[in-house]
């Protein structure tokens, strides 16, 4: 511990805290640019210069450490007459342009001026001036480099956080100016990360140019719709009208950043294609109702018991999915309810529910990483999880951690991995095993592209480990096996008196919270046992085929879209007598239902969403839902007959039910959220080795040292997940995510490339037994050879037409499109 | 003085091994290699020696800094940047005698326990790194470097590594981002070279001239050469003379020869008959000097004595036809040209005032004026991230202490009056 004085006041830090926070701990301001708290130290703006008792040289705060017994002055005449000076030097190029500048009323430059600069500046020669018109680097991006004061924020954010590197400093003296390459957005995640650390307008959000002052928002805080990790961020309202989304460095895991499809992908909300009244089926076509008819017409032909069937989406608050399970099991008498996840069948979804101990308290991210090793599998992390991903690689950083990356693909965080492994989609068992049997037994067996000894030696030797799943585990079929290697994988390391946590990987906002609800055919809220087995997502359209259905309710999922056999999932839903669909878009499903009722998006509502940590967080209303469109809870209650008036009274109700949340006070929550704690020891998800793996013989890559003219004809397993942009099929009507990327294309490993004789951006064909399309092909170095991939975003070429029911993994050959 | 480093320059061939050798050359390291690593630093400490980079830091306390841990790797760094406007001296050794160079290096690395070393050179030096590599290339075939070097089981390799036109990257921290690829600019002290430089490992950065020492430090002992010039800054200096004078050249004379004798009896005085204006003792950096200051020793320390330094110790003289206003542009325009940009003081500052100097240059100079050039110097001075801006602030300070008339008749004429 060092004790030092700041000016005057004694105050005692750790050895080693830099003298700017610990004046900051003492309570005296000290102004900074280039300082950003999770970025490398720079030192170069000067704007935090101090004076320390006995050195003749002021001394920049921000990477100078404390010394016992130093004295330091941050307030004296010397220290403010040079901080006015630094400010005089930065505004002597600066354009001065406040009042047409979007950051003007939230710029730090302003900001500093006005507390502590020069009121006049003697400077009178011309201005640097770069360009006289911004430059639009991206459908998101614009920048006016004459503003810049160099700080290199942009630049570390995009390096070290990012791990992008698009950004870097050229040119020398006055005529330096941090921009990408060439001014363009090679490499670019369009994230807008720099955008949101720019100290002043130089990085501006092109959607929200010119839209509004900040002083006229109305900012209101909310969490982030997309991802499980459950980004906090603040939604900026102008007249009833959302036009921007920033992130704040106080607040939430994610602090100052976010992925575009956080920062950018508000446009959806107020998109045209919104659906704003309810529709019902007359003569064979949706038309639109009123609410009256369109409720009482639910209530009249809705039916209940076994022949009824509820299915939501894991968009959904906690709240909704609640008072859905309570409308499908207490109104409806039925234990047939599911989450979309993936369609993984209940069993597979159980035991991810006992491995990933979903049952117990919510671990946060950071205890998370502080272990020795860190391992990913089944996660295209950098894409589904984008700022999961960025804390990552800030922690991979020590060089005596390890990062383990396990997926077939490459991706961006590979880049900051000790040890990449690849392997087919379908043998994540076999990889665990591998390391297993190496751990036990100092051999394996497997097909598994790297090293699965150094990743054994790592496990041997760290005290505590840490390993993400994701939800790519959910498509399996086999996905009760891959988690009994897991379980296996753990025993062996618990016993052996390592630490070991196992975390999820989601890829929808309220994945976690929706299981703890009770959305499942094997739980109640509180994963409390059913007495009697409901049915899940693919049962339920087993039995519709089979026309054993007779009603069924989708709340907020796209069914024919999503569920790996676009045909079979129509003629099953073809095949239900009475269909409710409740969503904001008009889907694929929605135009196959009898009652299409419009719900509200996030910004137009109240409740809690869970995270993966397990970490419930506040979702705030920032506008009245669109059109005559409503509030998803107020539309339940009415169907259901319930008399919640607001989320919080069903979130008292879901303290009574589900133990984790007991504590949790929704009134508190702040931006911090609150940890669940445990259900309880009785309540877990259950594992039974081998039970509802189906048919997966004939797509298994197992078989593929054996001929089989199926696999010869489609040599390549088509796996899916979201794109960097794009979450789902909700995105697709953004407008701004839709200019990101607005088309499907399939990927594919280099080597395999060059063998096909194919090259990067050319089209080609992607044919299944079931479907073919044209995409254009994306080549990427180091990803596992006889593995396509295509985001499942787009309607346009719906990857699930690939899939057949009961084959598995979909298997595709890809030719040259002549 | 007999020359020391200069010694061979006139030989025939004097840049190959055969000619080195015949005049005793890669003794010192045969008897260097027989000592123990501490015994050389130690002979290095006790000779005085310091740095004939600009700071003149003690050579043997900078070395004796490195860990001794053997497992972990260090590297030795030639500075060969020399970007200091009015500075020639390395490059004579490089091409004239660039063994004289490698024998020192070597001798160095196994002082400081480093397997590899670089050379750092300025990237218009195209003649002098052709030279380097064939003698490098030589010194590998005779065994002085490469594996077990003279049967004495140590190690050793030189890189050369050019550089691109940059003055900022002969600061030894720039420097050493420039080697690993990065945008070269100063990195933030501490962690100081020495323990975390190249790499992040132990490094040692050490002047062409300062290195070239060595050898002879070896052969002759350290008694000998802290006998030659003053007993604090001791040694032969290359004292590089340019500028308004009949012999301009390069000049080895003992540390702490006056300016009067290095100008008037070496240089051969002002050219045509003129009078001496100012003289910049070390390069553009140091604050120059006027007639009144020619009795100065010509060292580290009579120098700093006088609110200047020997830096580099390349002499640039003005006689009076000069314009001092003129010469603080053009030295302004060179620091402003070259700041990395990196820090506000430098990139804004430097700017500033060279745009203010440019208008007093045009006649368009302002009541006022001269007292903005002095406040923005004082903005500048010590705020600054490493010592570029510094080194501008003083130069220009250093124009405008000694004529401050100069500048404010700039502004009264509306132009220049010389
Ligand atoms: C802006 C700047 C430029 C420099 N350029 C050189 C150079 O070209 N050559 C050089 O030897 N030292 C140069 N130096 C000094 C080096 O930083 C360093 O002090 C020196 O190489 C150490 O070697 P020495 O101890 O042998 O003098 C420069 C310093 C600064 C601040
Ligand atoms: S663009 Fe903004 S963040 Fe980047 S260096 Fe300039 S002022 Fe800093
Ligand atoms: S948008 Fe993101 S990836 Fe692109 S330059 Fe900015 S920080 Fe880097
Ligand atoms: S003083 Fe600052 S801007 Fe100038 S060269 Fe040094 S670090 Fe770069
Ligand atoms: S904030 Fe300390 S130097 Fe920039």
């Amino acid at each position: 511990m060092a004790t030092v004085k700041i000016n005057g006041k004694e105050i005692t830090v750790e050895d080693g805290t830099l003298i700017l926070d610990a004046a900051r701990q003492a309570g005296f301001e000290i102004p900074t640019f280039c300082y950003q708290a999770r970025l490398s130290r720079l030192g170069s703006c000067r704007m935090c210069i101090i004076e320390i008792g006995g050195q003749k040289k002021l001394q920049p705060s921000c990477v100078t450490p404390v010394m016992h017994g130093m004295e330091v002055f941050t307030e004296n005449e010397t220290v403010k007459s040079a901080r006015a000076s630094m400010l005089e030097f930065l505004l002597a190029n600066h354009p001065l342009d406040c009042p047409t500048c979007d950051k003007g009323g939230e710029c730090e430059l302003q900001d500093f001026v006005f507390k502590s600069g020069p009121r006049r500046s003697p400077f009178s020669e011309s201005k640097r001036r770069f360009h006289d018109k911004d430059k639009i680097l991206s459908p998101v991006i614009i920048k006016n480099h004459n503003r810049c004061i160099h700080c290199e924020r942009c630049v570390r954010i995009c390096d070290e956080v990012v791990g992008r590197t698009a950004l870097g400093s050229i040119g020398r003296g006055a005529k330096i100016m941090e921009t990408s390459f060439m001014d363009s957005t090679l490499d670019c995640d369009h994230c807008g990360n720099c955008i949101e650390v720019c100290p002043v307008g130089s990085w501006m959000s092109l959607p929200y140019r010119y839209k509004a002052r900040t002083w006229d928002l109305k900012e209101i805080d909310t969490v982030c719709p997309y991802c499980a990790t459950g980004c906090q961020f603040t939604i900026g309202a102008r007249n009833n009208e959302i036009v921007r989304v920033k992130s704040k460095i106080t607040t939430g895991i994610n602090k100052e950043t976010l992925c575009a499809r956080g920062r950018f992908g508000y446009n959806f909300i107020q998109s045209e294609k919104r659906l704003k009244k309810p529709l019902l089926k007359k003569n064979g076509k949706l038309v639109e109702s009123s609410w009256d008819e369109a409720i009482s017409f639910i209530k009249q032909r809705f039916g209940a018991g076994k022949k009824t069937a509820g299915i939501a989406s894991a968009r959904h608050t906690n709240e909704e999915l609640f008072v859905f399970q309570k409308l499908i099991r207490d109104v409806f008498k039925t234990n047939n309810i599911d989450l979309d996840s993936r369609f993984a069948n209940k069993w597979v979804t159980s035991s991810a529910i006992e491995v990933l101990n979903l049952a117990a308290g919510g671990i946060s991210i950071f205890d998370a990483l502080k272990a020795e090793v860190i391992f990913v599998i089944g996660s295209a992390i950098s894409n589904e999880n984008p700022i999961t991903d960025y804390l990552i690689r800030q922690t991979a950083v020590d060089r005596r951690k390890t990062l383990i990356l396990a997926h077939p693909r490459r991706f961006k965080l590979n880049s900051s991995a000790n040890i990449s492994l690849r392997y087919k989609p379908g043998t994540e068992g076999e990889v665990i095993k591998g390391i297993t049997d190496f751990i036990e037994k100092g051999v394996f067996h497997g097909n598994v592209v790297g090293d699965i000894s150094q990743v054994g030696e790592k496990f041997k030797n760290a005290k505590n480990i840490t390993m993400f799943l994701g939800a790519d585990i959910l498509r399996l079929d086999n996905g009760t096996n891959v988690v009994a290697e897991i379980v296996a994988l753990k025993g062996l390391l618990k016993k052996a008196g390592k630490n070991i946590i196992i975390q999820p990987l989601f890829d929808r906002c309220n994945q976690r919270g929706a299981r703890a609800m009770g959305i499942h055919p094997l739980f109640l809220p509180g994963l409390k046992k059913v007495k009697e087995n409901g049915m899940d997502c693919g049962e339920i359209l087993d039995a519709a085929k089979k026309g054993e259905i007779d009603s069924l309710y989708i709340l907020g999922e796209d069914i024919v879209s999503m569920y790996p056999d676009a045909k079979f999932a129509k003629d099953a839903l073809s095949n239900i007598k009475f269909k409710v669909v409740q969503d904001t878009f008009l889907t694929e499903t929605a135009k196959t239902a009898d009652v299409v009722i419009p719900g509200a998006s996030y910004a137009e509502k109240d409740g809690t969403f869970t995270n993966q940590e397990g970490r419930v967080q506040r979702l705030r209303k920032v506008i009245s839902p669109v059109g005559n469109s409503k509030d998803d809870l107020d539309i339940l209650c009415s169907i259901g007959g319930f008399a919640y008036k607001s989320a919080k009274e069903v979130f008292d109700d879901i303290k009574k039910e589900v133990l984790g949340y007991k504590d949790i006070n929704f009134d508190a929550l702040d931006g911090n959220g609150a940890l669940v704690k445990g259900h309880g020891a009785e309540n877990q998800g259950s594992r039974v080795k081998g039970q509802g793996a189906s048919e997966i013989a004939s797509a298994s890559p197992r078989n593929d040292t054996s001929s089989n003219p199926y696999l010869d004809e489609y040599p390549f397993l088509l796996i899916t997940g979201n794109h960097l942009f794009h979450s789902g099929r909700l995105s697709q009507n953004d407008d701004v995510l839709i200019k990101l990327l607005a088309e499907p294309f399939v990927e594919i490993s280099e080597e395999d490339a060059k063998e096909l004789g194919l090259t990067d951006k050319e089209n080609v064909k992607v044919k299944s037994s079931e479907y073919e399309a044209v995409l254009k092909l994306r080549v990427v170095k180091g990803s596992q050879k006889g593995v396509a991939f295509m985001p499942e975003n787009f309607d346009s070429v719906s990857v699930n037409q690939f899939y057949k029911k009961g084959q598995g993994i979909a298997r595709v050959k890809i030719e040259k499109q002549v | 003085m007999e020359p020391i480093l200069l010694k061979n320059i006139n030989t025939p061939d004097s840049h190959k091994v055969d000619v080195y050798l015949k005049n005793n050359g890669y003794q010192a390291l045969a008897s260097a290699l027989k000592m123990q690593p501490d015994g050389v630093i130690q002979m290095v400490k006790d000779s005085g020696l310091r740095g004939r980079g600009g700071a003149g830091f003690s050579t043997g306390l900078k070395w004796s800094f490195i860990p001794k841990d053997p497992t972990i790797p260090k590297y030795l760094c030639c500075n060969a940047d020399e970007g200091e406007p009015g500075t020639f001296k390395d490059r004579v050794i490089i091409e004239k005698d660039p063994h004289q160079l490698i024998e020192g290096m070597i001798i160095t690395c196994y002082a400081i326990g480093a397997k590899t070393a670089y050379i750092y050179i300025r990237g218009e030096f195209a003649f002098g790194t052709k030279r380097l590599e064939q003698a490098i290339k030589e010194a590998y075939e005779k065994g002085y470097l490469g594996k077990n070097i003279l049967g004495s089981n140590f190690d050793c390799d030189i890189h050369i590594h050019r550089g691109f036109g940059a003055y900022i990257c002969g600061e030894e921290t720039a420097l050493l981002e420039s080697i690993e690829g990065l945008r070269g600019r100063p990195r933030i002290k501490p962690p100081f070279p020495a323990i975390a430089g190249l790499y992040a490992k132990p490094t040692v950065i050490n002047n062409v001239e300062t290195l070239s020492c060595i050898s002879h430090i070896v052969n002759k002992g350290p008694k000998w050469f802290s006998s030659i010039g003053p007993e604090k800054s001791p040694g032969p200096k290359l004292f590089g003379v340019s500028g308004h004078v009949n012999k301009p050249g390069m000049y080895e004379l003992p540390m702490g020869t006056t300016a009067r004798e290095i100008i008037y009896n070496h240089a051969g005085g002002i050219r045509n008959g003129k009078k001496l204006k100012a003289f910049i003792p070390g390069g553009v950096s140091a604050p120059m000097l006027v007639e009144k200051d020619l009795d100065t020793p010509m060292d580290f320390d009579s120098l700093a004595a006088k609110g200047t330094m020997l830096g580099s110790g390349g002499i640039i003289v003005m006689d009076e036809t000069a314009c001092i206003v003129k010469v603080a542009m053009r030295t302004m325009a060179f620091f402003r040209h070259e700041s990395c940009g990196k820090c506000t003081p430098c990139r804004e500052g430097i700017d500033w005032t060279y745009k203010v100097l440019h208008r007093l240059e045009k006649g368009e100079g302002k009541e006022g004026d001269v007292e903005l050039l002095e406040k923005l110097c004082g903005n500048i001075f010590g705020r600054t991230f490493c010592p570029l801006g510094d080194g501008a602030v003083m130069a220009l300070r250093g124009a405008l202490k000694n004529f401050r008339d100069e500048f404010v008749e700039h502004v009264k004429n509306k132009g220049c009056i010389v």
